[in-house]
């Protein structure tokens, strides 16, 4: 999924509509429900609002809103007020039933592989590229989709080739 | 098939217009309240003036002199602390010296060449190791290597090569690089397959055993990790008769029809002592092991003992058919000091 060009010269407008459903997708794929997925959005171009970073390329500044993305996450869990709290049932009803026992079934697995799985499986992001982004090892990156994969066997049973 | 089917699910998911809605249009207020605070600060241009030259003055005096300064810079922004950074191509500390000698920047990569003299002893020497104590700090995202590449008998000087990529095919010249060295093992002894005297054919089911946290390993090892990650390992014993000093021999026996052999080296961190085991019959046939796990333990004085426990996928009725085989490396000096180098990164002519 290579991003292209977005000929805007950084125009905030066009760049939240562009990389909306990716950081949305993101947020999503952590929390596994809308309201933190929501405020995780907002957290997200907030702070690339502020900031105003500079980019090179394209692949520079999705990279970064990934990055954003999963250490807002990580805020919110690693926060006291998460850790008290139940998530809200306010997930997403999909077309299939299928899919929502996907979804279902994905709130199990544990939050440190989350991100591998999503950012391989649907970003299609290589390990090298996830390495690079989320600035970890790709030998930690590696073991980590290894174990995330084997965790997902065991979720999702026979259900799914990982 | 998971692919497929997480990717459709994932297409249903997406922000609500008016969430995408309220985000640009909060944008638009921030950029234009940041706007605002700027045309206020435009006027006391001179207070910007003084700040400037007291920072350009004392930080390069405090990120060279102060390290935890730097640290801290460096954490913040690299891009700040290395273009604070006063160039300094030598450094001398505990009469051991570090030297940048040359360097070839061509496009994206970067080859430096340093050198460490001893200028009072005999503590470099053509086995020194920097291993994980040094630190390439600079100010762009790079993959970078240190390596020995050379050894001078006559001058005590060893010559390392430090390898480095820029990510993203950008030209790498201009940005400054500080290369800094806190510690390094000299006086290596390498073993090499050497017998070990042990009777392979007494070895039975072990009587004790552990479950332990693995904080590493070899091999597959991580198919025989439990959820948790831990692993059941050889409950370490005294150390046995063992001809490497060093290293410590602390057990050996049958866990789960698997051949586990441990071996321990006490405080680790100031050495780097470390081996593996060979399993050889009479017609030369040889049998690796299978995986390996680290496990640590940390006596209540304070004394840490890094353990590895090999593990040979071998049966009980064929091990007296083979025997023991080691190979391994330990350091006998380990030696402490603050070098630290930084330099352009623009080629010699």
């Amino acid at each position: 999924m290579e991003p292209e060009s977005l000929r805007t010269d950084d125009c905030i407008d066009n760049v939240v509509r562009f990389y909306s459903d990716m950081v949305y997708r993101l947020a999503f794929s952590q929390m596994r429900n809308k309201s933190d997925a929501d405020d995780i959005f907002q957290e997200v171009f907030l702070r690339y609002i502020n900031k105003h970073p500079h980019f090179e390329s394209e692949e520079h500044r999705k990279a970064w809103l990934i990055r954003v993305t999963i250490n807002c996450t990580k805020k919110i869990w690693a926060s006291s007020w998460s850790k008290k709290t139940a998530p809200l049932d306010d997930t997403i009803i999909f077309e299939l039933s299928e899919e929502n026992d996907l979804n279902y079934e994905l709130q199990k697995l544990p939050k440190k592989y989350r991100a591998v799985i999503h950012l391989f499986y649907y970003e299609d992001l290589s390990i090298t590229e996830i390495s690079e982004i989320l600035k970890q090892k790709p030998s930690t990156v590696r073991t980590q989709l290894t174990r995330a994969r084997r965790k997902l066997k065991e979720i999702l049973k026979e259900d799914y080739d990982v | 098939m998971f692919r497929e089917k997480y990717n459709h699910m994932n297409k249903q998911i997406y922000p609500s217009p008016e969430l995408v809605n309220k985000t640009i249009s909060s944008a638009t207020s921030t950029v234009s309240s940041k706007k605002q605070h700027k045309l206020l600060f435009r006027k006391p241009i001179i207070i910007v003036a003084v700040l400037t030259i007291c920072i350009f003055t004392t930080l390069p005096i405090l990120a060279a002199r102060i390290p935890s300064v730097y640290e801290l810079m460096y954490y913040l922004s690299p891009n700040v602390a290395q273009f604070f950074m006063p160039v300094q191509k030598s450094c001398e500390d505990n009469g051991i010296k570090l030297e940048v000698v040359a360097t070839y920047i061509h496009e994206d990569k970067a080859e430096i060449y340093i050198t460490m003299q001893d200028l009072t002893g005999d503590r470099i020497d053509e086995t020194t190791d920097l291993y994980d104590s040094y630190s390439i700090n600079r100010p762009f995202n790079s993959s970078a290597t240190c390596q020995l590449i050379g050894y001078e008998d006559t001058t005590k000087t060893a010559t390392f090569l430090i390898s480095m990529t820029e990510w993203g095919n950008k030209n790498i010249t201009g940005d400054k690089i500080t290369f800094s060295v806190r510690e390094f093992i000299s006086g290596k002894h390498v073993y090499d397959q050497i017998p070990l005297d042990i009777d392979l054919s007494t070895i039975r089911v072990a009587s004790e055993t552990k479950e332990v946290e693995i904080i590493g390993g070899g091999g597959n090892f991580e198919k025989f990790l439990s959820d948790e990650d831990t692993s059941n390992v050889l409950l370490p014993s005294q150390p046995m008769n063992f001809p490497v000093e060093g290293i410590d021999f602390t057990g050996i026996g049958y866990v789960d029809d698997m051949l586990h052999i441990q071996i321990g080296v006490t405080n680790p961190l100031n050495k780097d002592n470390h081996g593996f085991f060979t399993l050889k019959n009479k017609k030369g046939n040889e049998i690796k092991c299978d995986y390996n796990v680290a496990f640590t333990h940390t006596s209540d004085d304070g004394e840490r003992i890094n353990y590895m426990e090999y593990v040979f996928d071998i049966s009980q009725a064929e091990i007296e058919q083979y025997s023991l085989l080691g190979d391994f490396v330990t350091s006998g000096l380990f030696t402490k000091g603050n070098w630290q180098v930084t330099f352009p990164l623009e080629s010699d002519k």
